[in-house]
């Protein structure tokens, strides 16, 4: 019985780590190179040209949740003390959620409909803005590899990773995918930065039909 | 010693009234307002007007302002048209809402949705003043010279969950809404003016159809 069980469970052990720690064994990105070693370095801190520099913006805002669709104004907007508060609401007025970011990474729920006080989404959507806000980003746990043509900024997180993809010289943002480390469970992209603000950002979740569109509105 | 107890508390209760709602006096007799206003409202078959709505978020110091076109007709018709700074169609008929975002067209019963029955029955009752009557709501009345106030106080547990209050001014001169105040409970607040009001234009079926 116990020869059975020690294959068992270093087989686990190996699965657990392909999960969660080792972002090389993961199939999507496989054929990664590390560019130092093909000699065109290219400098973990040129990410941190596409960090949106929210003063506030206004987004009309379109979600897509498990077939049903919903609409409203996400108001986002830099406070005095460096957190970051994203408002939702309906265009009558009607607040969904009110939550900060805090500049430390801390996240906070100040208001909540009852519909949507749940653990579960409320820390789906708390990663989902975190991965676009691009605040809880250690650059010095981060790597960079290649595969082709494209450049993979990889920042660990708690529980997997996420990947900000840019083009190979990294002037150009492609997308941003939050992983297992196995496998993608949400893209994200931004686009059409004026003054430091993407124009346009979606969130894409692939393991459930839920997709978060925003388009900014000038005011 | 009672009676100055008393007399001090009734003046006090008026003050506090004062300072609740700056230049408006309560309202002592609610059922002759009520028949008043009833009356006037049952004579109002149709309100066109504009709107500008602004929702004030407290801790943010920001406010949202948006701009549109509104229509009411009897019985329980609303179409909201939103138009500035975004695209945003809105049409209540009876117990059916029709939603325009963008190029996103949606059809709801108000029957599956709460949040959506209870616009809809704050917005048709405000219109058609049957606002009184409501149950979900304890009301209490306010007045100037020029309008009257009345606050709207959830006592269902739904509504409760939803706002704090909502508050709907009325004119004087003709007893229509001239603007609808949410009070939500976070502290933030949504006003709704109707300004260039005409009561009783003739307004077709169709802008209210909901194909």
């Amino acid at each position: 019985m116990l020869h059975f069980r020690i294959p068992y469970l270093i087989l686990s052990s190996c699965l657990l780590a392909s999960t969660w720690i080792l972002p090389g064994c993961t199939p999507a990105h496989k054929q990664m190179q590390n560019p130092g070693s093909t000699g065109s370095a290219v400098d973990i801190n040129l990410l941190q040209k596409f960090k949106p520099a929210f003063t506030v913006a206004l987004y009309n805002t379109t979600v897509e949740v498990a077939g049903n669709h919903l609409s409203g104004l996400l108001l986002i907007k830099k406070m005095p003390d460096s957190s970051t508060r994203m408002v939702f609401s309906n265009e009558m007025g009607f607040t969904f959620f009110d939550f900060e970011f805090a500049a430390d990474g801390t996240f906070k729920v100040y208001s909540i409909i009852k519909k949507m006080n749940k653990r579960s989404v409320i820390k789906t959507l708390q990663h989902d803005f975190e991965l676009v806000l691009m605040n809880r980003l250690e650059y010095s746990k981060a790597s960079v590899n290649t595969n082709e043509g494209l450049t993979y900024f990889i920042f660990p997180q708690t529980r997997g990773f996420n990947y900000y993809i840019t083009n190979q010289s990294g002037e150009e943002l492609v997308r941003m995918e939050r992983s297992t480390g196995k496998k993608t469970v949400v893209e994200a992209i931004m686009k059409n930065y004026i003054a430091g603000i993407p124009d346009t950002i979606g969130i894409t979740h692939k393991t459930f039909e839920f997709t978060i569109g925003l388009k900014r509105i000038e005011r | 010693m009672h009676k100055i107890i008393l007399v001090i508390l009734f003046l006090a209760s008026g003050l506090m009234s004062e300072a609740q709602y700056p230049g408006y006096s309560p309202v002592n007799d609610m059922a002759k307002f009520k028949t008043t206003f009833t009356a006037a409202s049952q004579k109002t078959t149709s309100v066109k007007a504009d709107f500008t709505q602004d929702k004030n978020l407290s801790m943010l110091s920001e406010k949202i302002t948006s701009r549109g076109n509104f229509w009411f007709k009897k019985d329980s018709r609303v179409r909201m048209e939103y138009n500035q700074p975004f695209k945003y169609l809105m049409i209540l008929n009876r117990d059916k809402v029709y939603i325009k975002d963008g190029q996103k067209e949606s059809r709801v019963s108000t029957r599956s949705n709460k949040m959506f029955q209870q616009i809809n029955k704050i917005m048709v009752d405000c219109m058609q003043g049957t606002m009184l009557n409501n149950t979900d709501f304890k009301t209490m009345i306010f007045e100037n010279r020029n309008s009257s106030l009345v606050e709207l106080t959830p006592v269902t547990k739904a509504m409760k969950e939803l706002f704090r209050s909502i508050n709907v001014i009325i004119d004087k001169k003709d007893f229509s809404v001239t603007s609808i105040q949410m009070l939500e409970l976070s502290g933030d607040n949504t006003i709704m003016r109707f300004t260039n009001k005409e009561l009783n234009a003739a307004l077709p079926d169709t802008l209210f159809d909901i194909k």
